[in-house]
């Protein structure tokens, strides 16, 4: 093979490599090792305007409703929500902003809007740019049909609520109160007690740092569930009238007083805290407790009762009548204590 | 002077110039002075001459080894050789060639191995071998993906979007909802700043075959600790501070002592439920906070 010969050999060895290469470089150049690291655009929050009402008598006005109406807001204030009798939403704001409302759904039927936003400025008259839409003051109060759902969020207030059909409120410091809460409420706040009385329906009441006390509710419908939950403080439920509860505290404990209807599923957990249920002699319930570091005590007579401890963690598991409802008690370092009412 | 004459051997060795220095020096002295070693100098200069003359032709041809070739090549080259003209030595080299091969193979791999990952992502539970499923915070365009999944789990999996009244700002709320043991979110963080790692006063332990689904709640609880941690000081006050972290403990020594029991007797379904419990109970406390400051900042 002479010189020449070898060089055209080689020259097409080089030629297949470039050819056979291109392709894939482009891959290698669309595969970095690492991702690139994309800072996220955070929002830039725009703090809205404040519209304050600069007359000398507090801010007042009222809208002709739907009597189903659906009605949302956010407060910055102590806040009084009633329902009455009339189909009109009145809100009274003293030592704060304006009010105003903007209509979202009117009706099909000549019977007032269903969905309204109740604003902290009228927008009638306010054409600022980006006015705040919350309500702030030092009191805000508003009435309501009684068979309105209301829909609140607050940065920091204390509420009320109080004859009206359902709630949901998201708030993030203060105590909410509910009375004659018709059909159900779903109620957060980040720090504060959350109270419902005299309620009914499906209920979800949770806070971060709160008690939960829930006393003389009732299910409005067949499968309203009860929720609480909280991580530092203590629930009390007494009677509670719907047959699925589930109630869970970190470092609180759980107290309920009160009766396990026929059919139902109850439970209550706790990390650190104590069970302490008073229910009546004549429960009907199959119950399983699980404790950890804590302990069982019983003053109701408990049949079939079988312990077993694998480890020391132990399970229990016991019978009460006939053992119409399901009883689960989960503690990890608390007690659990079943007393007679 | 003649007992002090040097032997032939010497002498010759001072013609081929083998003496030591001083040595030399003493024979050349010793030679100038003494006639018998001047004679025998010469005559083994004549010899020396005689012999390189015969000799001449063997001795003048120089016979560089292959190596010595090659460098002498190289280093002409080195001075000579364009760029062109090196690449073609770098082909041109067997090893260069063999190299090329392996790489070409290499680049297929790869190739194909980039094919496949650049697919669009169908299924975050795809890979899923369990039946806990993972429900991580994920985006709302993706909230097809359980629809892929071969999972019969899945089917469970209900997705929705809640809330979607809000004034300028868009937070896109993705609500899981999924079997017990599963960790459940109720809202998507948005935030990617990067915090520190997470501290946790349990022995952070990899999944084990012992829990299923406990990898979920590990990656989960990360998630969030991360998230919280970036904003935990302007969303908390100093009590509610003092309490979250105050409860943190609590759950941590919680998970610690389920996890404890569950490497005990790995059978043991009650530490293993109470684990999921406290596991679940730590994502409940940590979105708190991310909820929290999604809702202070919707009302800002």
């Amino acid at each position: 093979m002479n010189r020449q010969s070898k060089s055209s050999i080689k020259l097409s060895v080089l030629a297949f490599a470039i050819f056979a290469f291109a392709p894939f470089s482009v891959f290698f150049a669309q595969t970095p090792s690492k991702q690139p690291e994309v800072p996220v655009k955070r929002k830039v929050w725009k703090n809205a305007n404040r519209i304050k009402n600069e007359s000398e008598t507090p801010a007042e006005k009222s809208i002709t409703v739907s009597a189903n109406v659906n009605i949302s807001l956010c407060v910055e204030g102590n806040l009084k929500v009633n329902g009455w009798e009339r189909n009109e939403v009145r809100a009274f704001v003293s030592d704060g902003s304006q009010v105003g409302f903007a209509i979202i759904e009117k009706g099909k039927q000549n019977d007032g809007p269903i969905w309204i936003k109740i604003l902290g400025f009228d927008p009638a008259v306010n054409k600022e740019n980006n006015p705040d839409e919350c309500l702030s003051g030092d009191t805000i109060e508003i009435d309501v049909p009684r068979g309105a759902s209301v829909n609140v969020k607050s940065n920091t207030s204390e509420m009320r609520f109080d004859s009206v059909a359902k709630v949901t409120v998201e708030n993030g410091g203060g105590d909410i109160f509910f009375n004659n809460i018709a059909r159900g409420i779903e109620a957060r706040t980040y720090e504060g007690d959350v109270t419902v009385e005299g309620s009914s329906g499906a209920m979800s009441l949770q806070s971060t740092t709160g008690n939960i006390i829930a006393f003389d509710v009732s299910s409005g419908e067949i499968g309203d569930i009860f929720k609480a939950k909280t991580s530092n403080g203590a629930i009390t439920l007494k009677n509670v009238g719907q047959r699925q509860i589930e109630a869970g505290s970190n470092t609180g404990s759980i107290n309920f007083n009160g009766k396990f209807l026929s059919g139902g599923q109850y439970s209550f957990g706790t990390s650190n805290g104590s069970i302490n249920l008073s229910i009546p002699p004549d429960s009907s319930l199959k119950m399983f407790a699980s404790y950890g570091y804590g302990s069982f005590n019983s003053e109701v007579a408990l049949q079939n009762v079988e312990r077993n401890a694998p480890s020391r963690l132990q399970n229990l598991s016991a019978q009460m009548g006939d053992g119409n409802a399901t009883l689960k008690l989960t503690t990890v370092n608390g007690a659990i204590r079943i007393k007679k009412q | 002077m003649r007992d002090k004459c040097f032997e032939i051997g010497v002498i010759q060795a001072f013609l081929d110039g083998e003496l030591a220095s001083e040595l030399s020096e003493n024979v050349a002295r010793h030679v100038a002075l003494c006639d018998d070693c001047a004679i025998l100098l010469a005559e083994a200069e004549d010899e020396t001459a005689f012999a390189f003359s015969a000799l001449e032709s063997e001795l003048n041809t120089l016979v560089p080894t292959q190596r010595l070739w090659s460098k002498i090549n190289d280093s002409i080259e080195k001075k000579e050789r364009t760029f062109w003209e090196k690449l073609y030595a770098f082909v041109s080299n067997p090893t260069s060639i063999a190299f090329a091969s392996i790489l070409v193979v290499f680049g297929v791999f790869i190739g194909i191995l980039n094919l496949q990952s650049n697919e669009p992502k169908k299924s975050v539970a795809q890979n899923v071998q369990n039946k806990q499923i993972p429900v991580l915070p994920v985006s709302k365009s993706e909230t097809n993906i359980a629809q892929n999944s071969q999972d019969a789990d899945l089917s469970e999996i209900k997705i929705t979007e809640s809330n979607p009244e809000k004034r300028d700002y868009k937070v896109v709320k993705t609500k899981f909802e999924k079997a017990k043991e599963s960790p459940k979110i109720n809202k998507q963080s948005n935030s990617n700043i990067k915090t520190p790692e997470v501290k946790t006063n349990y022995e952070p332990r990899m999944a084990s075959e012992n829990l299923s689904g406990e990898d979920s709640y590990l990656k989960t609880i990360a998630a969030l600790t991360k998230t919280v941690d970036n904003r935990k000081d302007e969303t908390l006050k100093p009590s509610a501070r003092f309490a979250f972290e105050k409860d943190l403990a609590v759950i941590d020594d919680a998970i610690g002592k389920m996890q404890t029991e569950v490497k005990k007797n790995p059978k043991n379904e009650t530490a293993k439920e109470m684990l999921r419990a406290s596991y679940q109970n730590k994502i409940d406390l940590l979105n708190s906070v991310s909820e929290k400051s999604e809702l202070m900042a919707s009302l800002r």
